[in-house]
This record gives C-alpha cells, structure tokens and sequence, in this order.
C-alpha cells in the first residue's frame, strides 16, 4: 500500500462521509413510476477518522477494455515528427499566441503551394488551437493535440478593408485571433482604442486592394464569429487538412533535420490594460 | 467571478471537507436527513488518458482508469449516489480520431454514468455520427432545449427531463446545452434546432417541483459558467429559472475551488464546473428533509494518479 498527497488528499475529503457497510441504504432503482413505497431516510451518520489508506489504481474494467485501443492509437501516433527544441505556446493573458503565428503562417505557404501564386493573409481562431506543443520530440499525437478538430484549409479573395475588419473583429470578440502576413498595434484607450494594421513589411493596407487570403472552412463558415471573413470571394475548399498540413510541415522539417522554431513575436502588439477590456468586451469601437 | 486555479493541496481539501461536514450538521432535522453525493466530470474532451508531461498543472492528471476507481471508492462510502456529466465528451485527443467518441461512450457506461448532456463539440462529425457512438453509451442523455424535430432519432435519444428515486427522496434531473450559433457549422446540427434554454427550462422545472414531486432539481448544463453577457450562462440562470438546487456546469472550462451560491426566489441554487479534460473530479454533496435541501457542499477532487 502506497501513501501519499493524492490519496491523503481524497482521504480527508472522503472521510467525513464514510459509513460502515451495515448502514449503507439499498442500491437505488431508477423510476419514474408513481407510487414507489417510501423507505425511510438512511440514518445520517457520524463522521469518523479512515485508518485506510486508498491509491488510485487504474481500474482493471477499464483498462480490459482500453489496453487494445491504446495499441492501437500508439501505433499511429506515437511515429515521430520533428524536433521542436523551445515548444511553442500559445500564450497566456494576452501574451502572444506563437502557435497561432506559427499555424497561420504554415496555411499561407501551403495555400501559396496549392494556388502557385503568393497568398498575403491567412488567419484562424485561437480556440481552435487545444494544445501547445512541449519541447522535444513531436509526435504524431501532439499535431493531433493542437489541431484535434476536421476543419479544412479555405483560399479566397478578400479587399484590405476585410483584412483590417477580420483583425479588428477578432480582437473584439477573443482579445485577438493568430494571422499571418500582417502587423498590428493597438493603442489608444478602453473607450477610443486605435488599430494601426499594415502589411507584416510595414506598408499600409489599402482598403480596396483584393489579396489572395487563407482561412478555415469554420471561420469561413461564420465559426467564432468574425463576419469579415465571410465577406471573402471565390472561396476554394483546397481538401486539405488542417491537421495534414501541420503534420506535412513537421515531416518536411524531418527529412532535412532542421528543427522547430517558433516564429518571432511583434507581430501583435496589444497593451494588458486593453487586452483585458476586449476580452471583457468592453473595448470601444 | 471565475477562479482558474487548481484545488490539490491536502489542507485546502480537509477545510473542504470540513465545511462539508458542518453543513450536514447544521439542518433542521440534523438526526434523520436524506443524503445524497453528486459526481461530475465536464468538458472531457476525449481525455481517455491521463495528461502527459509538459501540460503544466495538468501533467499526470485525469484519465478514465483512475476516475472509474475513484467513482467506486466513493460509491462504497455514500448512501446515494449520481454520476453525471456535462458534455463535450467529444472531440480532442487522438482517440476522438480514431474512434469517433464510441469508446468514450463505453467507457462512460462502464464506469457507471447515470446520466450526460450534449455540448456543442459533440455535434463536431455531425448529428448520424454521434447517433452512432451513443449506441455504446448506455445511460440517458438530457436535454430539454433542443427541438429535434428535423432529427427524429436524436429525439428518441433525448429526454427532456428524468426522475431518479432513492429511499424516501427524488431528485429530478434536466439538461440543457448551447446556441449553436458560432459553435456549430450548420451543416452538423442538421435538423436540431436551438431554444432559450430559459423558456425551455421553466416549464421542466415546474413540472419536476409541482409534478413529480422532486426533493432536488438538478440541471446538467452546458451553457458556460459566465459568459459576460454574450448570452444565458449558468450564473444568470438560477435568478431566470428559480426552483433549480444545482447547476453541474461545462462549455466554458472554468475552475472553481467550491461551487458559486446564488439566492433566488425559491432558495438557493449551487453552480459548480470543474475545468475540463477530467483532471478533477467534481464532487457536491445534498442533505435533504421535508422536501428542503438542509445543508449542501462541493469540492473539486483532483484525479490524480499514485505513481
């Protein structure tokens, strides 16, 4: 028998509550019938110290049935992809979100690949993103953990108006959604923010320039809510994955042994104070 | 206000413990109360494993094997007992991959769920897929929010509302889930339709009360524990629908060290979440006489692994 914090830990939580076997009340039998025989209450009981010291063991049902499909999912997802020596995250309370740099950035080239022609903006949804990838060894499985959902790699033509909306709407609605291709730096105050968005080499967005951007079919789709992006023209469901195109990348780092970086920051540039109020929803418009 | 912190110190878990105890003391009819333990997970996610290292505080917690042995440990120490789930079951690791969510559902009936709702990630493959892993699972989903009538099967597989009987008390159970809108591509919620989960609930909840004769009202929530008014969550509820005791809440992945009591019109109501993944294991605890809840209680319980 093993000892220690967890299982002290449920102990003392459990404890107050235990009873002896002989006052335990009947199994209870799910009903919705009329009439049931009313048994008297179970005696409440007193509250006594547990010399018994409990782990929490796998339970044995469980893994009977688990132990198989573990073989199985290990087979697929344990294969080895890159080495990604720093981890990438997707930050916290505002910091910035290099996952998401890193995943828009990865749709721009593989939407550039499939159009054969530069794509300027690509953009998701960071609570698409479900998990950061930890230093070391990736694995099939942590691509899976960042990118779990069926979600597919949308092109499609949007005016530089759409793109400054599709920032802005994001930023309103989550504190901010991870893109690639542009810059962004908000000042101003809580009431009377102030967007200043170019290109990522600094020139200035034109509002009625038409770019080639890429998407998600669930942004696309009006997902989380950022109705620019549908705005979009002449959408092309490319057929791939997310997923795939995430672990494409990884495999392509593989094979020349070059690593994982994750991508620079500044790309986002929003102060704590007006963070918090759009992710409050307070931020002015 | 939300509080995303982990509970799992052993002196934070006895003060709980303790408070638990001068609850159950402290009712009108403290010799002769019916009891009754709620267990609750949420936002499971497909977390059939425990977490891996390098997922912060959540490293090494969670996983199916070990809240099974935790459900039995407690089901061997309480008169009463419900295990209940939340939602979002679905989609997450590898195993919602390549299994689609019916092994989630197999192991859910294996350990004893009583009952679940729908979240809006379990509609992610569409509404015949998830009909087809809820083949494996074994136990009522509830829901009284969603108009199925486009989805005749998912209908049949919905129950607005149940009653489960223990000696000398009923508790009447209910669920709810969230508006599709932003969530949901159209396409995968084909045929279900959303309602206020307000003007769905009331008449449920009257018919529970006044019907049925219930001694505690349970909703299995889906809606979010504070959606800072983007729309109904389960903090605005209890004021908008009185007579509920317990909300057991997910969607929005919240952390509270002890469920939040909201006063209504009726008495109190207790709204509790306990983060997501199945790193804890949400716990509340019911003392009941003459139809009254005398003395109520709930901790997060860490599902934690002996190494």
């Amino acid at each position: 028998m093993r000892f220690n914090a967890p299982a002290l830990a449920l102990l003392l939580v459990f404890s107050p509550l235990a009873c002896n076997k002989a006052a335990v009340a009947p199994k209870p039998a799910a009903s919705q019938s009329p009439g049931i025989e009313q048994k008297p209450a179970p005696q409440l009981l007193q509250a006594q110290a547990v010399g018994v010291i409990q782990d929490f063991a796998d339970d044995p049902g469980i893994m009977a049935i688990l132990t198989p499909k573990q073989a199985e999912i290990r087979a697929t997802f344990d294969l080895p992809l890159c080495v990604c020596p720093s981890g990438i995250f997707r930050g916290r309370n505002g910091e910035e979100n290099l996952l998401g740099y890193w995943v828009t950035d990865t749709m721009r080239a593989r939407a550039a690949k499939i159009l054969g022609k530069p794509v300027k903006f690509a953009m998701t949804n960071s609570g698409g993103l479900r998990a950061n990838l930890a230093a070391g060894q990736l694995k099939v499985s942590d691509i899976y953990g960042v990118m779990p959902f069926e979600n597919e790699l949308v092109t499609l033509e949007m005016t530089g108006q759409d793109v400054m909306d599709a920032i802005k709407q994001g930023i309103l609605h989550r504190g901010s959604e991870p893109s690639s291709g542009i810059k962004m730096v908000l000042t101003g105050t809580v009431e009377k923010p102030d967007f200043v968005i170019t290109w990522e080499d600094g020139t200035a967005i034109k509002p009625d320039e038409v770019v080639t951007a890429a998407t998600t079919d669930y942004l696309y789709n009006g997902g989380d809510s950022i109705p620019a992006l549908k705005k979009g023209r002449h959408p092309f469901t490319t057929g791939v994955a997310m997923r795939q195109l995430l672990l494409d990348a990884c495999a392509d780092l593989a094979k020349t042994g070059k690593p994982l970086e994750p991508p620079a920051l500044g790309r986002y540039r929003i102060p704590p104070e007006l963070y918090a109020a759009a992710r409050e929803h307070k931020l002015g418009k | 206000m939300e509080r995303r912190h982990f509970l799992a110190s052993i002196a934070t878990a006895a003060t709980a413990s303790q408070a638990m105890l001068r609850g159950a003391e402290g009712g009108q009819d403290s010799r002769n109360p019916s009891r009754i333990t709620l267990l609750h997970t949420n936002d499971t996610h497909s977390h059939i494993e425990p977490f891996g290292p390098g997922n912060g505080q959540a490293s090494g917690k969670g996983g199916m094997a070990r809240r099974a042995t935790m459900v039995k440990q407690v089901r061997a120490s309480v008169p009463n007992l419900l295990l209940l789930d939340a939602g979002d079951t679905f989609q997450g690791t590898p195993y919602f991959n390549q299994y689609k969510g019916k092994l989630d559902f197999e192991l859910m009936t294996k350990v004893g769920y009583d009952a679940s709702t729908l979240g809006n990630h379990d509609f992610d493959n569409g509404v015949d897929m998830l009909l087809e892993a809820m083949e494996f699972a074994k136990f009522p989903f509830l829901n009284c929010n969603f108009d199925c009538k486009g989805a005749p099967t998912l209908a049949k597989r919905l129950a607005p509302w149940m009653v489960k009987e223990f000696p000398g008390f009923k508790v009447g159970l209910t669920g709810v889930g969230v508006d599709f809108k932003g969530l949901v591509s159209a396409e995968n919620h084909k045929g279900v339709d959303w309602r206020s989960p307000e003007e769905a609930l009331k008449p449920v909840i009257r018919h529970l009360r006044e019907v049925e004769k219930v001694d505690l009202v349970v909703l299995i929530s889906h809606l979010g524990y504070d959606l800072r008014g983007d729309a109904i969550d389960d903090l605005a509820l209890p004021k908008l629908v009185p007579g509920i005791d317990a909300i057991i809440g997910g969607h929005s992945h919240t952390f509270l060290d002890q469920p939040t009591k909201i006063q209504q019109s009726l008495g109190e109501t207790l709204v509790f979440q306990v983060g997501w993944g199945g790193i804890n294991l949400g716990r509340m605890d019911f003392a009941m006489s003459k139809g009254q809840v005398r003395a109520s209680s709930g901790i997060p319980v860490p599902v934690s692994a002996i190494a």
